[in-house]
């Protein structure tokens, strides 16, 4: 591709969306985003302004405007450097997470494009390794900023000129595995509203989603592979390790040498355990950002959950928390599965109409192009609502009434159990897979309500529940079946 | 086939993991005449080799070796299965893991299961009797769309493979792996310089500033350095191998580079020995051109760098409010260009500024031999 002598066209085709029909057999449907001609659609970040405009990010350096009503794109800026992160303050200032810093795009004579790339910090080290990215920024209620940075990888390069201090203690990852060779890769840091960076978590390999719920806690997911056994997401709390070691040679007083090297033992009694697990290939392969349905309803019956977004499915996922012994865990389960939803969904971010709307990407990975969204239709989905443990077994809440309870039968409810080993080898075969019998089950009288009674629950594993096809009283069908709950903590 | 390891020095790392590689054990022997087919799972969700020719009913060795970050599985289906197998093994649901992804279907003949990153497997088998074009697959969740290859059983030679329609249309253009490459720009514009790129740059840290002067004229800014590190004529730039994959490859330039900065530091306040520590703040566009800003100890530097009006050159305005004290450029020698100055004293290579001067002052840099 050459770049010579162009012509500069501030017009954009007319970008209408694809045709809708609306089928009043599902409860969402699903509608692809026209992009301008011309765009690559590889999605870094998108988030909607109070007015209902769109900002989205694309790696190829984009940051532009949608109007919904006018189906209209307009360019904000361009020329970053593999934007995945956005904090849209206003459509004249916003803040994004590129490869080299996080940055303040203004539009200080308001034209309708950012005329002013302000550093709002550069104060963590790269290497030019390909998988040094960076994510967020997300804000707290006392407005702190969170950003989340990516190790680099044992198949990427380090180039000769690094920013940061280099320690070459893990580089270039022997035996195989992803290295912090600068600060503070592998950290999530903290930016505090004087201005000041704090080294926050430690212990990520690829925290590509961070979100802050409504309590204020600090969610992120991370990858599978070295040292992370499947994907998962974490609470993130300050000062906590999350697993993997390559971080922590820039914790502060580290003395120890090259951490990877330490007993796993001590590594994972120092390591704080994730809230849900994603079985690997099996809900997720890649889990990306996290958004929280605050929609009242718009979205359908799951306000408050968490949904997230999966690369290598057509699918995105569902979790369902609850705090168990004070330790946060849950079940998560997939949304929308083979309904349209496109591969790749890397960002995700509500309308204020309350559509879900999902950014894809592939970036050399499993995924897509392009913007979709997922509007709720009305009918009401017939879905698991909430999977909860309880003393001997897991309470599941439906959206809807069961229909026919009577030939409800514990044969049908396949459960099995199994975990995920903690260790530097790329992620981790399932150990001690074994079917879990259904003892009985109970029945709450408004049939939303069903009780698993089991024998016995163990931490540490997660529980994986096949559900029979269960059929609501107006007869929509059970839409996912299959769930699985990471067990932290047992109900004493 | 091409060597793919990107690294370099990391292909030492890899091949220890490759002679971990597991035999099919047979039932009779395997003939000395056996084709051997080497395939890589490579960045880019692909494989190296996109197909292959073989005699009916010939043995065949396959080795596959995963040279990339994620798992990856190989499955040979009977001719036109590959979309059914790829479906069959999504299918698999909550037991894909334990099948490595590889569905029991009559359309299955041969498979490799699941490679983490730097592991290698192979099979031995025989081909089918019968010509025509078997689809290998990589039957991963999300990855069979894209990640396939051919292999054609023919007693004669493969088609074209510009008119194979059995390798993803992107692999159509040479036998040859080389990444994936993309259309041109990718962008919702033309480009009419002046622009700029954030993009991984050769010599320069990796927080690079590509910007394109005119269509013959550009330079690169390190914006981890502060400073200006070289000026090329001719075309902006290659970003094809940049784009590709994963972001892992340099930017390439397509013009020569005219002017290379060889000095320890250019700006130096207060001392013309002192090389300042610096911090970059960002900086602003000004009919498109950036005006960068970044501290030298402490004190706001600055710098906006336009093409000159005639000839191949540089014009660098600097504004420099609160120096409080001298300010030195400082070049080195052999570096391309003849400066000149608005303001200051000029002695040898050191260009020396009083604070006032300092306030806004104009440095010019022509190409030498113009």
């Amino acid at each position: 591709m050459r770049f010579g002598l162009f012509i500069l066209l501030l017009s954009f085709c007319s970008c209408r969306r694809a045709p809708e029909s609306e089928p009043t057999d599902v409860s969402y449907r699903v509608e692809t985003i026209r992009l301008p001609e011309g765009l690559t659609g590889e999605t870094g970040a998108i988030e909607f302004l109070p007015d209902g405009r769109l900002v989205a990010c694309f790696l190829r350096g984009e940051v532009m405007i949608y109007d919904p009503k006018k189906e209209d794109w307009k360019v904000f800026a361009s020329g970053l450097h593999e934007p995945l992160g956005l904090l849209a303050l206003s459509e004249s200032e916003m803040l994004v997470m590129q490869r080299p810093e996080l940055t303040r795009l203004v539009d200080t004579d308001r034209d309708g494009k950012a005329d002013l790339f302000e550093t709002v910090t550069d104060d963590f080290g790269m290497t030019g390794n390909y998988h040094e990215w960076n994510y967020g920024p997300v804000r707290d209620t006392a407005g702190n900023l969170y950003i989340g940075l990516n190790t680099a990888s044992e198949y990427g390069i380090v180039m000769p000129e690094v920013r940061g201090t280099l320690d070459t203690t893990l580089v270039p990852g022997k035996p195989l595995q992803k290295f912090a060779a600068v600060p503070y890769r592998g950290w999530i840091m903290q930016l505090k509203p004087d201005g000041s960076i704090h080294p926050f978590a430690s212990g990520f390999r690829s925290p590509n989603g961070l979100v802050i719920d409504d309590l204020n806690r600090l969610f992120a997911t991370d990858n599978q592979g070295d040292w992370v056994g499947t994907s998962v997401l974490y609470e993130v709390k300050e000062g906590h390790f999350y697993g993997h070691p390559a971080s922590l040679l820039w914790k502060e007083g580290w003395g120890r040498g090259d951490p990877s090297k330490l007993p796993v033992r001590e590594l994972e009694a120092m390591k704080t355990p994730g809230s849900v697990l994603f079985p690997h290939g099996i809900m997720a392969a890649s889990p990306t950002q996290p958004v929280i349905d605050r929609t009242s309803g718009k979205f359908g019956p799951f306000a408050g959950q968490f949904f997230i977004g999966e690369m290598n499915q057509e699918r995105i996922l569902r979790v369902m928390l609850e705090e168990i012994d004070g330790q946060l865990q849950g079940a998560c389960i997939p949304f929308l599965d083979g309904q349209g939803l496109i591969k790749g969904s890397n960002r995700m971010a509500f309308a204020p109409d309350g559509s879900l709307w999902v950014g894809h990407a592939q970036h050399g990975f499993a995924g897509d192009l392009g913007i979709q969204r997922m509007v709720y239709t009305g009918r009401a989905p017939m879905e698991v609502h909430a999977m909860r443990l309880q003393k001997d077994g897991f309470e599941l809440t439906f959206t809807q009434a069961i229909h026919d309870t009577v030939s409800l039968n514990s044969a049908l409810f396949r459960l099995r159990h199994y975990y995920y080993e903690y260790h530097l080898k790329y992620g981790s075969d399932q150990f001690d897979v074994q079917p879990v019998p259904v003892n009985r089950i109970d029945i709450s009288s408004d049939r939303k309500k069903l009780v698993l009674v089991l024998p016995e629950i163990k931490a540490g594993y997660i529980y994986e529940l096949t559900l029979p096809g269960l059929v609501s009283d107006a007869g929509t069908g059970l839409e996912n079946k299959l769930i699985c709950y990471t067990v932290n903590r047992l109900v004493e | 086939m091409n060597n793919y390891f990107k690294g370099g020095y990391f292909s030492a790392v890899l091949l220890p993991a490759f002679l971990i590689i597991r035999f099919i054990p047979l039932s009779g022997q395997v003939p000395a005449d056996t084709l051997r087919i080497q395939i890589h799972a490579v960045s880019g969700m692909q494989y190296d080799l996109v197909r292959f020719a073989v005699n009916p009913g010939s043995w065949v060795k396959l080795v596959l070796a995963n040279t990339d970050d994620m798992e990856h599985n190989l499955v040979i289906g009977r001719k036109g299965s590959r979309e059914k197998i790829v479906a069959a093994a999504l299918a698999l649901g909550k037991d894909g893991p334990a099948a490595a992804y590889i569905p029991i279907v009559e359309e299955v003949l041969h498979s490799i299961q699941v490679l983490k990153p730097g592991e290698a497997d192979s099979m031995v088998f025989r081909a089918p009797r019968s010509t025509g074009v078997y689809p290998y697959v990589c039957t991963f969740p999300g990855h069979g769309n894209i990640m396939y290859g051919a292999m054609h059983v023919t007693n004669g030679v493969m088609p074209r493979l510009a008119a194979d329609l059995h390798v993803p249309e992107h692999r159509r253009k040479s036998e040859e792996y080389h990444h994936l490459k993309q259309r041109p720009s990718g962008h919702p514009y033309t480009l009419v310089p002046p622009y700029h790129y954030r993009v991984l740059m050769p010599d320069a840290g990796p927080a690079a500033i590509a910007v394109c002067l005119s269509k013959d004229l550009a330079y690169c800014w390190d914006a981890g350095a502060c400073r200006l590190r070289y000026a090329w004529e001719g075309e902006f730039l290659d970003l094809t191998d940049y784009w590709t994959i994963k972001g892992e490859l340099h930017a390439k330039i397509l013009g020569t580079v005219f002017y290379r900065d060889q000095s320890p530091f250019p700006l130096r306040l207060g001392h013309p020995d002192s090389i300042p520590a610096v911090k970059f703040k960002g900086y602003r566009l000004i009919r498109g051109y950036p005006e960068f800003n970044y501290l030298l100890n402490g004190t706001e530097i600055y710098e906006w760098i336009t093409p000159v009006e005639k000839g191949v050159g540089l014009v660098r305005q600097f504004r420099i409010r609160e120096a409080g004290r001298p300010v030195w450029f400082v070049h080195g020698s052999g570096d391309g260009v003849v400066y000149q100055s608005d303001k200051g004293q000029w002695a040898e290579n050191q260009l020396k500024l009083d604070p006032k001067e300092a306030a806004q002052f104009t440095l010019t840099m022509i190409k030498t031999g113009q």
